[in-house]
C-alpha cells in the first residue's frame, strides 16, 4: 500500500510540472502586454521598461518560468494587478466560502443520490425509477446557470415572503441562520449537475450488485429485503461511488466559477471571474493553479481510498 | 427437431435495407428523438437568416420587454429585440463552436492517441503525461483560463473547448490501438511491408471509428454547454451579437422585474440542444458499440 502511494506520488511529479508550465503559459499566451495592464494609465516608455524589469518580463521565458515556479513553491503567487493584494492571501480569504458551498453541494448531491438511487434500483421500472432516470437525463443537460436563475426568480421574486434571497453571503460566524438561508439556492444549483452523475452510478452499481451470487445467497438464507439491500448490496455498490466523489471535486470547482458568479458568492471562482475582464493574470493564474492541484490531490486521495476499500484493486498496476 | 423444415424468407436487397433501417429506428426511439432535435437545431441555425422572424440585433424600443405573444413567440428584450430570432441566430454560434471545437479535439486527440499507442515507448510516455496534465485541470476551468488569456472571442472559445476535448479522444484511441496492435492482421500487414502510416490509417483507425463517433456526439453536448458557460461569463461573442449564454447573463438584470422570457428562451435552447446530443450519443453508443453499454 505504501509503495502504491509512493509510486502514485512519483508519477504525479512530471504531471504537476507540466501543469505549472500550462498555468505559466496561460498568462504568457495573452496578446496583451502584462506591463501595460500593470501600469494602468501610465504610458511612459521608461516607466513601462522599469515595470517590465520589476516583473522580470525582460528575461527569457524559461528563466521567467523558473523564477515564477520558485516563488510559487514558496507560496508567493504574485500580487493582484488591481488591488496589489498578494494572490495567495486573496485566495485564502475566499476559500472558506468556496469550501462551504462545495461541501453543502456534495452533501445534497450524495444524500439524494443514495436515497433516490437505491429506491430506484430496488423498485426498478417503478415511478421512482422513471423519475430518477429522467432527473439523470435532465440533470446532465441542464445548464447550471439557467437553473440558478430559475431558482432565484422563483424563490426570491415569485414566492411571496422571499424565503431565500437572490444572492450574497453572510459569514457563518456573524449569523449562522442567515448564512444557511443564503446557502440553499447556490448549493442546490451546484449540486444538480453532480446529482445526475451520482444517481446514475448508485443505481447502476446497485443493479450490478443485485445480480451477484452473495446477494442471492443472502436472500436464500431468508434475510429480509432491507437487510439484503443495506447490509450486503449497498456496501459493495458504494465502491465505485467513492471514485465519483473524487471526480466531482473537479465538477464542484468548475461549477463554483458559474454558481458563485450568479449568486454573488465571494469564493475563489468569483475572484477569478472578476479578475478576467481587467486582465489581472496573477489572480487568474493563482486560482487555476490551486484548482488544478486540489483536483489532482483529491483524485490521488480517492484512488488510494479506493484501493484501500476494495482489496481486489492491485497496487502494482497504476494506470491502464 | 433436426429434420424440421425451417422456412426461409428471402427479401429483395433494397427492401431489406429499408426494412432494416426502419426496424433499427423502431428499436431505437432515443435515436429518433435525439436525432430529430439535433437536425431541427442544425436547420434553425443554418437557415436563421431566412427563417428568423426579425433582425436579432436591430433595436426597436417601442416593442421593449413584451411577453410572448403571436407576434413575438418568445417575447422581446429590453431593447425590443425578438428573443426567438436571437435564439435562432445564437444557435449558429453554439453549434458552430460545438462542431469546430469537437473537430479540433477529435483530430488532435485521435492523432496523439494513434501515435502514442502505435509507436509506444518514449512517444507514449511523453504524450500520455501531457494528456494527464490536461486532465489535471477541471475541464471548464481550463477552458475559462485559455479563453481569458487568448481574449474573449468566439474563435478562442473554440480553441479552448477543443483543447479540453483532446484527452478523451487520445485515451480512447490509444486504448483501442493497444488492443489491436498485436492482432494477426496487423502483424500480417507489417510482414508484407506496409508502412506504419498505412497500417494505422487502414487497419487500426477503422477499429476506433465507432467509439469515436459516440464520443464526438457526446462531446458536442459538452462543447455547447461549455460555450454557453463561457459566454455567460462574458468570454464568448461580445454584445450585441446573439449568443445563448451571453443572452442569459444579460437577462439577469431583469430578474427582479420577472421578465422571465428573456432567460427562458436561450435557457431552453441550450437545454434542448445539449439534451439532444446527449440522448443521441447514448443511443448511438448502445446501438453501434454494445461493448461500451453501461449496465442499467
Amino acid at each position: 500500500m505504501i509503495s502504491y502511494i509512493l509510486r502514485r506520488l512519483v508519477l504525479m511529479i512530471p504531471v504537476a510540472l507540466l501543469v505549472t508550465m500550462g498555468v505559466f503559459a496561460i498568462a504568457r499566451l495573452s496578446p496583451a502586454d502584462p506591463a501595460l495592464v500593470f501600469a494602468g494609465e501610465e504610458r511612459d516608455p521608461a516607466v513601462l521598461a522599469s515595470i517590465r524589469r520589476e516583473l522580470g518580463l525582460d528575461q527569457p521565458l524559461p528563466i521567467q518560468y523558473i523564477a515564477w515556479l520558485g516563488r510559487a513553491l514558496q507560496g508567493d503567487l504574485g500580487r493582484s494587478f488591481q488591488t496589489q493584494q498578494p494572490v495567495l492571501e486573496a485566495i485564502a480569504q475566499r476559500l472558506p466560502a468556496t469550501f462551504e458551498l462545495g461541501i453543502a453541494a456534495l452533501t445534497i448531491s450524495i444524500t439524494l443520490a443514495l436515497v433516490i438511487g437505491t429506491l430506484s434500483a430496488v423498485k426498478r421500472n417503478s415511478v421512482v425509477d422513471l423519475l430518477s432516470t429522467s432527473v439523470t437525463l435532465m440533470g446532465v443537460s441542464f445548464p447550471s446557470f439557467f437553473l440558478g436563475i430559475l431558482l432565484i426568480m422563483l424563490f426570491a421574486y415569485v414566492v411571496p415572503g422571499r424565503i431565500f434571497p437572490p444572492g450574497g453571503f453572510v459569514p457563518i460566524t456573524d449569523d449562522p441562520g442567515e448564512n444557511l438561508r443564503r446557502l440553499v439556492l447556490p448549493a442546490i444549483t451546484l449540486a444538480t449537475g453532480t446529482l445526475a452523475v451520482n444517481l446514475r452510478q448508485v443505481r447502476s452499481s446497485l443493479l450490478d450488485v443485485f445480480g451477484q451470487e452473495y446477494v442471492r445467497t443472502a436472500r436464500a438464507k431468508g434475510l429480509g429485503e432491507r437487510a439484503v439491500v443495506v447490509r450486503h448490496a449497498l456496501k459493495n455498490a458504494l465502491i465505485p461511488v467513492v471514485t465519483l466523489i473524487g471526480i466531482q471535486i473537479g465538477a464542484i470547482i468548475e461549477g463554483a466559477f458559474i454558481t458563485e458568479t450568479i449568486f454573488f458568492w465571494p469564493g475563489i471562482g468569483r475572484l477569478a471571474v472578476q479578475a478576467i475582464p481587467s486582465q489581472d493574470y496573477p489572480v487568474v493564474q493563482g486560482v487555476v493553479l490551486i484548482s488544478a492541484f486540489s483536483f489532482m490531490v483529491s483524485t490521488l486521495l480517492v484512488d488510494v481510498l479506493y484501493a484501500w476499500i476494495d482489496p481486489r484493486i492491485s497496487y502494482g498496476r497504476v494506470r491502464d | 427437431m433436426a429434420d424440421t423444415a425451417v422456412p426461409i424468407v428471402i427479401r429483395r436487397p433494397t427492401e431489406d435495407r429499408v426494412g432494416a433501417v426502419l426496424f433499427f429506428l423502431r428499436r431505437n426511439p432515443r435515436m429518433i428523438i435525439g436525432g430529430a432535435i439535433v437536425l431541427a437545431w442544425l436547420a434553425a441555425a443554418a437557415f436563421a437568416p431566412w427563417i428568423a422572424p426579425y433582425d436579432p440585433i436591430k433595436q426597436n424600443v417601442s416593442e421593449a420587454l413584451l411577453p410572448p405573444s403571436l407576434r413575438h413567440w418568445l417575447g422581446t428584450d429590453d431593447l425590443g429585440r425578438d428573443v426567438l430570432s436571437r435564439v435562432m441566430w445564437g444557435g449558429r454560434v453554439s453549434l458552430s463552436v460545438g462542431v469546430i471545437s469537437v473537430s479540433i479535439g477529435l483530430f488532435v486527440g485521435t492523432t496523439l492517441g494513434l501515435v502514442a499507442g502505435y509507436l509506444g515507448g518514449k512517444y507514449d510516455l511523453l504524450i500520455m503525461r501531457g494528456i494527464d496534465a490536461l486532465l489535471a485541470f477541471p475541464a471548464l476551468v481550463l477552458a475559462i483560463a485559455i479563453t481569458s488569456s487568448l481574449g474573449p472571442q468566439i474563435q478562442n472559445a473554440m480553441i479552448a473547448i477543443g483543447i479540453v476535448a483532446i484527452p478523451a479522444y487520445a485515451r480512447l484511441t490509444r486504448g483501442q490501438v493497444l488492443a489491436v496492435r498485436a492482432r494477426e492482421y496487423i502483424v500480417a500487414a507489417r510482414t508484407i511491408g506496409a508502412k506504419p502510416l498505412r497500417i494505422v490509417l487502414r487497419h487500426v483507425l477503422p477499429n476506433v471509428m465507432n467509439a469515436l463517433i459516440v464520443q464526438a456526439t457526446l462531446s458536442t453536448a459538452f462543447a455547447i454547454l461549455a460555450e454557453a458557460a463561457l459566454s455567460f461569463l462574458g468570454l464568448g461573442p461580445q454584445p450585441p451579437y446573439p449568443s445563448w449564454g451571453q443572452d442569459i447573463s444579460y437577462s439577469t438584470r431583469y430578474l427582479p422585474n420577472l421578465k422571465w422570457w428573456m432567460s427562458v428562451g436561450p435557457g431552453m435552447a441550450i437545454f434542448t440542444a445539449v439534451f439532444a446530443f446527449n440522448f443521441l450519443g447514448d443511443a448511438l453508443r448502445d446501438a453501434i458499440d454494445p461493448r461500451l453499454r453501461r449496465s442499467g
